[in-house]
């Protein structure tokens, strides 16, 4: 589910700007990195764990919010082939000076004390902290999904994606529209680093590995489309989960086969629109 | 013009200052290291323990009356890289040697450019059979790190005391997470015929989310779990298995070969360490059985400016020993003389006396294994006791 949290974000700025951000996996990686530094000076017991990941998520959306208003902002309209160049340059960059910040040994984040219980369910266990994850994505979802069907920035929003200029006509100011938009999504990959950071092991290399398999969702539910996005985080975690459970040597190759199929038969995936 | 004159004078100069000159000038060893990426966690330590070495050996005299210099290049853990940087550092830098690589895939790449140049190489960290296996061996190279024959068999040695019969292996899908479980496996089998191998996953190389994987194999209810899940990747792993009680459910039945047991991991993971499983690693600063590890800890610790330095220093250190200790054998630097003189090699290593054999150009080096405990002395778990597993006997 954490992995809707980072498609999501890809998936919203390919929607609106345009543009591939290669670069959104790195931003998950400082999300986590940046929880890590913050459970350093404030601990995880007592509730600060989610002060913590707010802060983390916060920080990279911050972050996002600086490139896109001086760096990303002359990609739009451009060729895809720069737009790609540029993004993966953005992605060594970052990736190196979080290196340089926070080294090559591996850093560590604790659950937060509330929820390293387990919950038994028919012989398998599930740890309380991947339940709540389980229930966060969602509810996340739903969030967005009224945020952009439901108010006037969604509105907005939704009519940038479609036409960019007639919105700026209309008296709209559609750099800050999207530059709200980046920090958003740049949000939700720090995010996703941020609530992963407990399950996992933060190290550098973290941000390819996640871009992609973000991609691949993407790809399955359709570039640009919120539902596609959730719908594809689903059909890859069972694919895998199903996969390994038959075929163990094989679920990463059954992952990429229905991704094969998905371009092959609708190449704007399951639940995108074709591009013009 | 001007090049023409510079060459000439160069020359000249070559032909006119005698051999006694030559002696002045430093023997180069290039050393192709993962400093960057992921694998980089274990390729800087074991570049600065190299480095330590030099400088060593260097405020002593040098080797023959002359000083170790050493070129280190990113080699980026790809093979390739690997190749095209020590082709480089043989060309262009003219080293004389070659120490370095760290995966099972840089390893065996780079032992072909030096037997295409008959260059000394040492290979101080991959540890795939095939380094060495008789169809690849050439006079040039030379292993100083363990093998997988080694390592899986010494698992199996330790997991063959437990109780237990239902044992599953979870390793990653290429080339040491295969021979090392095949090593562990077929060993176990030899040593303890009741053992049944219930499960064995294999999740691709630096997998993220190993819940699939782990409720596949707890399914299966293995009684004990071998695992090479090695590096920051047993970080992930470990947590996740913690998360859903994998270890309680094992009663503490997991061996975690790759290092999962080092001072590294331990202290990057704090409290959410395993405590109570098996692990190794190359090298651990608590370990102080002798005196020479005693003073090479310190030593260390002072290089790297850290309390607890790092166990993968060692393996650096140990391959340019080697290299300074066949130089000094041979009086020469010359690949040919340098390569006899390693075969049948003793040197006296912090870890103790280690010797290349004739047969395969292979180092007796095992690892340290032990159960872990928290010990009230160190913010995380260490192994105690902690114990060196001799491979002598785990050698074909």
């Amino acid at each position: 589910m954490f992995l809707f949290l980072i498609a999501a974000g890809l998936s919203l700025i390919f929607g609106v700007l345009r543009v591939l951000n290669f670069a959104h996996g790195t931003f998950y990686m400082l999300g986590a990195y940046a929880t890590y530094q913050l459970v350093q000076w404030m601990g995880v017991s007592g509730g600060r764990f989610w002060l913590t990941a707010l802060g983390g998520a916060l920080v990279v959306a911050a972050l996002g919010g600086l490139i896109e208003r001086f760096l990303f902002r002359r990609l739009y309209g451009k060729d895809e082939l720069y737009q790609l160049l540029f993004t993966y340059a953005l992605a060594l960059i970052l990736s190196d000076a979080a290196k340089m910040l926070w080294g090559t040994q591996q850093k560590s984040v604790s659950r937060p004390p509330e929820l390293t219980g387990a919950l038994h369910v028919f012989g398998a266990i599930i740890p309380h902290y991947n339940l709540f994850i389980i229930l966060l994505g969602p509810a996340i979802a739903l969030a967005f999904w009224v945020v952009l069907q439901r108010t006037r920035v969604g509105r907005y929003i939704r009519a940038a994606a479609l036409d960019r200029e007639t919105l700026g006509a209309l008296g709209v100011n559609v750099d800050a529209l999207y530059t709200w938009v980046f920090v958003l999504a740049s949000f939700l990959g720090g995010l996703g680093g941020a609530l992963i950071s407990p399950m996992r092991a933060t190290t550098p290399g973290m941000d390819t590995e996640v871009i992609v398999e973000a991609f691949v969702v993407v790809v399955i539910g359709g570039l640009g489309s919120f539902w596609g996005t959730f719908l594809g985080a689903l059909i890859y975690g069972q694919v895998l989960s199903f996969g390994i459970l038959f075929f163990p040597r094989f679920s990463i190759f059954a992952v990429f086969a229905l991704m094969a199929a998905v371009l092959i038969v609708r190449p704007w995936g399951l639940l995108g629109r074709p591009l013009r | 013009m001007h090049r023409r004159t510079l060459l000439v004078v160069l020359l000249a100069a070559a032909l006119l200052v005698p051999p006694a000159a030559d002696a002045q000038k430093p023997i180069k060893v290039g050393m192709p290291m993962p400093l960057s990426g992921p694998p980089a966690l274990f390729g800087e330590p074991a570049t600065k323990g190299a480095m330590m070495f030099v400088e060593e050996i260097n405020a002593r005299g040098g080797v023959l009356g002359r000083k170790l210099e050493l070129i280190t290049r990113d080699s980026k853990a790809d093979a390739n890289e690997a190749v095209r940087q020590a082709r480089e550092l043989i060309l262009k830098d003219n080293v004389d040697f070659l120490v370095g690589t760290l995966t099972s895939a840089e390893g065996p790449a780079v032992s072909v450019v030096a037997k295409e140049n008959k260059i000394v190489f040492i290979a101080p960290i991959p540890k795939t059979d095939q380094l060495t296996a008789p169809d690849k061996l050439h006079p040039y190279v030379f292993r100083v790190a363990s093998t997988t024959t080694i390592e899986g068999r010494s698992a199996a040695e330790i997991v063959a005391k437990w109780p237990v019969k239902r044992v599953a292996t979870m390793s990653f899908d290429y080339a040491y997470g295969q021979d090392v479980t095949k090593a562990f496996v077929e060993h176990l089998k030899k040593i303890k015929p009741s053992v049944e191998i219930v499960d064995q996953q294999w999740p691709k190389l630096g997998e993220q989310d190993y819940n699939p994987f782990i409720n596949a194999q707890m399914a299966k209810k293995p009684e004990a779990v071998f695992s090479s899940i090695w590096g920051g990747f047993f970080v992930t792993y470990s947590k996740q298995a913690r998360a859903v009680g994998m270890f309680d459910a094992l009663k503490y039945h997991f061996i975690g070969v790759g290092e999962a047991a080092t001072p590294e991991t331990a202290k990057s993971m704090g409290a959410d360490y395993p405590v109570g499983i098996w692990g190794n690693s190359y090298d651990a600063f608590y370990w102080g059985e002798t005196q020479a590890h005693r003073s090479y800890v310190a030593r260390l610790s002072r290089y790297l400016k850290d309390e607890y330095p790092s166990s993968w220093a060692i393996q650096g250190y140990i391959g340019m020993q080697f290299l300074a200790e066949a130089i000094k054998k041979a009086e020469s630097t010359d690949s040919d003389k340098v390569a006899k003189a390693l075969l049948g090699l003793t040197v006296e290593t912090p870890v103790g006396p280690l010797t290349i054999r004739e047969k395969d150009h292979q180092a007796n080096r095992g690892q340290l294994y032990g159960k872990t405990v928290m010990d009230p002395k160190y913010p995380f778990a260490i192994m105690k006791p902690v114990t060196y597993v001799d491979p002598t006997k785990f050698m074909d």
